[in-house]
């Protein structure tokens, strides 16, 4: 190695008695030098093997809390079958803790064989970083999946990951506080919705609480309405990759802005959803706060850690409101969490056995009725045991893209909040969500 | 004899009592009362955050939120529960072994360093010293890929030694600059005056000088033991296996995205604080407490 | 080489009877400590500190998602920064923050260590260990204590205002973009108070007392004494924790990372949450952006150096 070098020069300066300047100086050039050239070549180089005596290593890194007590079990059956693999789980507590230790190693050449991608599958994949799992694990196995998890994450006829767990948003709703403010039923469409928030806005309470902090959970409810109002799924998915003729200046964007913005005039959500979080937003509805909350399906797990008992026995979901009557209730649904596989790793091989292993039918859905959460594949789905799982998936026929996967995408997040603070118009906010994106792209 | 700290010409009086005492005869009796005041309101203001913390550690999961201010049911069975989830112990040991070391170090090369830069002469000295400051000088988020990719060159990535090593020469020169200014306020004539006597360098330091920075190095430990047992995201990106892993980012790892578990949480926050508050105390009764400067008569 | 030769009886240094070679024998010996004592703590620097440095600000010139090699691209992200809405936001709210802190936590602290040499020491040792308890906490764990207490509905602080019949003031703490600011300095102050206060606590023990006994003979009441011999003993002590604060406060993100952020709508984004989210941040989205990023850490560098000549004029100024 070459810092081995540079260890030596300083090394011998150091047994010189006479320490003069001149040594001393040269001595430090040699060592920044050498270290500079290790870096710089360690940098370029591929990835580290893995295995030692045998054994392969492999590495299984998330930020899934939701399966923190359970997926170390189905890890151990896992090492117990197969004794010449070692795995190594590392669930990270959010993905601000965990994009810096995984950019991180990508810069190093070192993935983790098994790595959650986050938004970034498709350009990982594109860079030689994900493997294609089309190739890998066939389309027989690709079968299962719902439509959207695969299409999320392919690009032409390569997929870059699978989706680990499916995700369908909804709102949750208090049917006392309902009974309140005199409403009765589910509001079907978003004018229904109207109507409802200013009955529950007058009983004191706030009607839908939302969270639109960071940025990019606001797309998770302004996206579907782009689908919403072209019924079609698949425009976004080519907005998204700013494929040739879509822009975010295109008449469906700005219609669908303007009914966002017409829905945050009618003072739907509560005040201040740019400085509401995720938790904060649900803490206001099982705290009584508000009426409702708009998320999604990760709900009902953190209700029965966090809410009373009472409390989850009372609390309804219902489905995303449609446009207008009789239409399809087009709701967010791709998979938040899924996982992909280092293309450059040695132990690439003994990785995709864990996977098959991981979704090998009973074991999934074991898996994810054990953790309530909504699995991505059909099979698994028919066998959910959680009523509300249940209930959320069925909506999944129904859904449409919500998360900016494409290079630059994320960047409309923060105009978009603008139509939630009321600063801009939609027509306005369309040309900065332009601007941003192609900015962020490079 | 000691060295003149009086005006020129000024004649020591001999009659004095020792400065400890005299320093406690200065105050009137209102003024103490009224200091007293404003103290214990601020104290309060700053330690009601740390009470809430340890409450939330002992109330039931989900009266958090919906539960009044004080809970009316305590339980600690968030701390059994952080203690074997989070595989404490562990962890615990990781942080005071890698903790503990990394004081040392940088102890023990603050203080040559920082009486180097205070007493010594030698060419480049105030080259060196801005150079070193520049350490202070950036966001550490911008330097982990930089430490990860130079650790990586040099074989000790995902090893608690690299993570040390990175502690302490990051940490370091912040400590020298204490050491420093603190070897400053010793009169130069200490120095001299040992030379004279025919001791080196090295004798110097570490007979004359070390013993009277005691003040300084009480801070610099505490104020390291502080940093790196709190330190998160460099522990973090460069330790992989959770075994290997301090407390902190362990803890960290609570806080889930949409869910987090309070009492679990606060419980093993408030288990890992107890170490941090022992060294403090010992300080404050080994060094800091009654010290006075009346160890230069010796 | 070393001192041992100096027989005892020789005239102090400085006195222009000593031999020749015996001054650069000793000047030699001194020299040679200088280097031996600094240099573990300048290696080291060299290869984790001062490389990585030199790295980021290289990077500060490119272009670079983490994978393959940096494209180099000149001042590009240093123009995008000039035009970059966000960024010019940021500055400003960096420089705010910086500067407001150092003010507070220089002060307030000072205040805080006088008058605990004014009480009595039992109370004082008390109240230097529950102060200073703030600090022992992260800030990542104090921004995540304060989130909840500063939380509109469920938080202590507007339930004690609505308790006190101040419904008036209790706001939206965190997502008003009037008083986030505020609000995270106080948090940052909270949290700074005991460690500055020890430093400041330490140096008014390090003032020699023969000063104090001086000033007395002379008949200098307390108020005199603290005016002439504490502060001024102390001015070395206060640029330090200036310079300090200040580039802390440059450099800032734990605290306000977690607690918003960057929100609402990037009211409370500085230099330091910028930065992360553009490389790290899940809102970064599909590619990293380190060249741009680091571009960010060099100005961040920049206001620091600052920061460090201020410090270097006011202890040139304190050493008369």
């Amino acid at each position: 190695m070459h810092s081995i070098n540079g260890a030596s020069s300083l090394g011998s300066a150091f047994a010189r008695t006479r320490l003069d300047r001149r040594t001393l100086l040269k001595a430090g050039a040699a060592g920044f030098g050498a270290a500079a050239t290790a870096s710089l070549l360690a940098a370029c180089s591929g990835g580290s093997a893995s295995s030692s005596s045998g054994t392969t290593t492999v590495r299984v890194w998330s930020w899934y809390t939701e399966q923190k007590d359970t997926l170390p079990k189905v890890i151990k059956d896992f090492e117990d079958k197969h004794p010449h693999i070692k795995v190594n789980l590392r669930i990270f507590g959010t993905p601000d803790q965990y994009l810096p230790a995984l950019t991180a190693a990508v810069s190093g050449g070192d993935v983790p064989e098994i790595f959650a991608p986050h938004v970034r599958a498709i350009t990982y994949g594109k860079q030689g970083i994900s493997a294609d799992l089309k190739k890998e694990l066939g389309s027989d196995f690709l079968k299962d999946f719902f439509p959207a998890e695969n299409q999320e994450y392919s690009d032409g006829d390569k997929q870059y990951a699978l989706g680990w767990e499916a995700q369908t948003f909804g709102i949750f709703y208090n049917p006392e506080l309902f009974a309140a403010a005199g409403v009765d039923g589910e509001p079907e469409t978003w004018d229904d919705l109207i109507d409802v928030a200013q009955k529950v806005n007058a009983t004191g309470k706030s009607s839908v609480a939302f969270s639109a902090n960071p940025g990019t959970s606001a797309l998770d409810f302004f996206l579907p309405l782009i689908t919403q109002v072209t019924d079609d799924p698949t425009y976004f998915l080519k907005l998204d990759q700013l494929e040739k003729g879509y822009k975010w200046t295109n008449e469906p964007v700005v219609k669908a802005l303007e009914l966002n913005d017409r829905i945050v005039k009618a003072n739907v959500f509560q005040k201040g959803t740019t400085g509401t979080s995720g938790d904060q937003a649900t803490q206001l509805f099982y705290t009584g706060a508000a009426a409702m909350l708009f998320a999604g399906s990760w709900i009902p797990a953190g209700l029965i850690q966090n809410a009373t008992p009472d409390f989850v026995k009372k609390y309804k979901i219902m489905k995303t409101p449609a446009i207008k009557t009789g239409a399809r209730h087009w709701t967010a649904d791709q998979a938040g969490a899924g996982f992909a596989v280092s293309e450059t790793s040695k132990a690439k091989d003994a990785a995709l056995e864990v996977l098959k292993y991981l979704y090998s039918p009973d074991v999934y859905s074991k898996l994810m009725n054990d953790s309530s959460s909504m699995p991505a594949t059909q099979s698994a789905v028919d066998r959910v045991t959680s009523p509300q799982i249940k209930q959320m998936a069925s909506w999944l026929p129904d859904g449409c893209p919500h998360i900016p996967f494409g290079a630059g995408s994320s960047a409309s997040g923060d105009p978009l909040t603008k139509i939630f603070d009321q600063k801009a118009s939609p027509a306005d906010v369309a040309k900065q969500m332009q601007t941003a994106v192609v900015n962020a792209r490079g | 004899m000691t060295t003149t700290m009086a005006r020129p010409g000024q004649v020591p009086r001999t009659d004095r009592r020792p400065a400890a005492q005299q320093r406690r005869r200065r105050p009137a009796p209102i003024g103490k009362s009224f200091a007293s005041f404003i103290l214990i309101a601020i104290a309060a203001f700053t330690v009601f955050p740390l009470i809430w913390l340890v409450l939330t550690s002992l109330r039931p999961q989900n009266t958090i939120f919906t539960g009044p201010i004080f809970p009316t049911h305590l339980t600690f069975a968030a701390y059994p529960e952080a203690w074997v989830s989070t595989g404490f112990a562990v962890h615990f040991l990781n942080s005071l072994w890698i903790t503990a070391a990394t004081v040392a170090g940088v102890v023990i090369f603050a203080s040559l360093a920082g009486y180097a830069f205070a007493k010594l002469r030698f060419p480049f000295k105030n080259v060196l010293y801005v150079a070193l400051l520049a350490t202070l000088m950036m966001p550490a988020t911008s330097l982990i890929i930089p430490l990860y990719l130079q650790l990586r060159a040099i074989g000790l990535l995902n090893n608690q030694l690299g993570l040390l090593i990175l502690y302490v020469s990051s940490s370091a020169p912040f400590s020298m600059f204490l050491m420093r200014a603190f070897f400053e306020t010793l009169p130069d004539e200490l120095v001299q005056a040992a030379r004279v006597d025919g001791a080196t360098e090295l004798q110097v330091f570490r007979r004359v000088v070390l013993p009277l920075a005691r003040p300084g190095m009480a801070t610099v430990i505490i104020f390291q033991f502080l940093q790196t047992w709190n330190e998160f995201l460099y522990a973090n990106t460069v330790l992989q296996d959770t075994g290997k892993l301090p407390l902190q980012p362990v803890l960290f790892s609570l806080m889930g995205q949409y869910n987090t578990d309070w009492p679990t949480l606060t419980a093993g926050l408030t288990m890992s604080i107890v170490p941090v508050i022992l060294v403090y105390v010992w300080m404050q009764r080994q060094f800091v407490a009654g010290l006075t400067l009346g160890a230069v008569k010796n | 080489m070393s001192s041992q030769t100096i027989s005892r009886g020789m005239p102090r240094r400085g006195s222009s009877t000593s031999g020749g070679s015996h001054l650069w024998r000793l000047q030699r010996s001194e020299r040679l400590a200088g280097y031996v004592f600094s240099i573990p703590i300048t290696v080291l620097f060299a290869v984790f500190v001062g490389w990585p440095i030199v790295f980021a600000i290289y990077l500060g010139f490119t272009s670079w998602s983490g994978f393959g090699s940096p494209t180099f691209t000149g001042f590009a992200n240093y123009e995008r920064m000039w035009n970059d809405p966000v960024a010019r936001q940021a500055f400003i709210t960096t420089i705010v923050y910086a500067i407001v802190t150092t003010v507070l936590q220089t002060v307030i602290p000072l205040f805080i260590a006088v008058l605990l040499n004014y009480v009595w020491s039992g109370l004082s040792v008390v109240i230097r260990t529950i102060l200073f308890i703030p600090g022992i906490v992260s800030f990542v764990v104090s921004g995540v204590l304060w989130k909840l207490i500063y939380d509109p509905n469920l938080g202590t602080l507007n339930k004690a205002l609505r308790g006190l019949g101040l419904d008036g003031l209790a706001t939206n703490w965190l997502s008003n973009p009037a008083t986030v600011l505020p609000a995270i300095i106080v948090v940052s102050l909270w949290g700074a108070i005991g460690t500055n206060m020890l430093i400041y606590f330490a140096g008014i023990q390090g003032v020699d007392p023969t000063y104090y006994e001086a000033a007395q003979i002379d008949g200098a009441s307390r108020w005199q004494q603290f005016r002439f011999v504490t502060i001024p003993g102390l001015r070395v002590v206060t640029a330090i924790v200036v310079s300090l604060n200040l580039m802390n406060g440059f450099k800032v993100f734990d605290i306000i990372f977690v607690m918003t952020g960057g929100g609402p709508s990037h009211a409370s984004e500085v230099f330091g949450t910028y930065l992360y989210s553009l490389a790290f941040g899940s809102t970064a989205g599909s590619i990293p952006q380190l060249g741009y990023g680091s571009a960010f850490s060099v100005i961040v560098m920049l206001l620091c150096g600052v920061a460090v000549a201020v410090q270097v004029f006011l202890t040139r100024r304190a050493q008369r």
